[in-house]
């Protein structure tokens, strides 16, 4: 069966970490390793990062020295909560049945 | 690392070219992250190849869009279809009367119609036979739709069906006179043949 757990979309990990304010690429990769124990490759980081930026997601800020920081726009916002709550919903659920049984 | 950077499509590299070097500076160079480099440039070279191919196909949602103009002139190119099927209708019918049903004086009326075409060019029968699925696949067309998306960074492929009501009565037509005519064929190639 194939991973579609949250650390396995690179996307959902970038979201999270953007909400916790901008951060440029690296800063990332360390935030997501921290929060998820997930080490995301560069390749994979910046696929992510298109993806969101062409959706409007997340925008790109004035370079500072040599790093691009990236924040989460408004849009970006509400598909980060859209998707963790409806992860919520889906956690309790498999909680409680677990529990149950 | 930085020459697989290189493989990445040029306008993806003018946009993000520096920051990746940048961050590859700040990373060791591994077997992973060099796999990862080179899975990365693949990804954005096939979605570059889908952005120039398919900007016509690729919608953002909503109804099908119309991907040929079969699609916007349905009710012509059903009456097209119901044109080419009517030959072979109305022989099926009136032999339906005439024989199989045999409505007084249809089959001496029918007869010399009958005789005309056993005399008539090959090309002919090959026309009344074919109608029915000529037209089965015209008026079939206008109802089918493809639709390419990207949801979520994946290529989604989507077969949509519409019910257009007189492309699907000449769908009908075509299914009970095609069916009528290959069962008569199949009969009478088992059964009827010296």
């Amino acid at each position: 069966m194939a991973d579609r757990s949250p650390s396995s979309d690179p996307g959902l990990l970038l979201l999270i970490s953007l909400s916790g304010g901008p951060k440029h690429g690296h800063a990332m990769l360390l935030d997501v390793a921290n929060f998820a124990g997930v080490r995301l490759g560069p390749g994979t980081l910046y696929g992510a990062l298109t993806r969101l930026e062409e959706d409007g997601l997340v925008e790109a800020l004035p370079l500072e020295g040599r790093r691009r920081p990236y924040r989460l726009t408004d849009a970006g916002l509400g598909a980060l909560r859209g998707r963790l709550t409806g992860l919520n919903a889906a956690v309790s659920i498999g909680l409680e049945r677990v529990a149950s049984r | 690392m930085r020459p697989i950077l290189r493989l990445y499509p040029s306008a993806w590299r003018r946009r993000y070219g520096d920051e990746l070097s940048d961050l590859l500076d700040e990373m060791p160079s591994t077997p992973a992250t060099t796999l990862d480099l080179l899975r990365g440039a693949v990804t954005q070279h096939m979605r570059a190849l889908i952005d120039r191919v398919a900007p016509r196909l690729v919608s953002a949602g909503g109804p099908p869009m119309p991907t040929h103009p079969l699609q916007r002139h349905p009710t012509a190119v059903a009456l097209l279809a119901a044109l080419i099927a009517a030959p072979t209708v109305i022989f099926v019918v009136v032999s339906f009367l005439a024989y199989q049903l045999e409505l007084p004086g249809m089959q001496a009326w029918l007869q010399p119609f009958m005789d005309g075409l056993q005399q008539a060019p090959r090309i002919v029968d090959l026309f009344l036979l074919t109608a029915p699925f000529i037209a089965f696949v015209l008026a079939a067309l206008p109802l089918i739709g493809l639709r390419l998306e990207r949801v979520d960074g994946e290529l989604r492929i989507t077969l949509a069906l519409r019910a257009h009501t007189l492309n699907v009565l000449v769908l009908g037509i075509c299914v009970i006179v095609g069916g009528f005519l290959a069962s008569h064929l199949i009969v009478e190639f088992l059964f009827e043949r010296p």
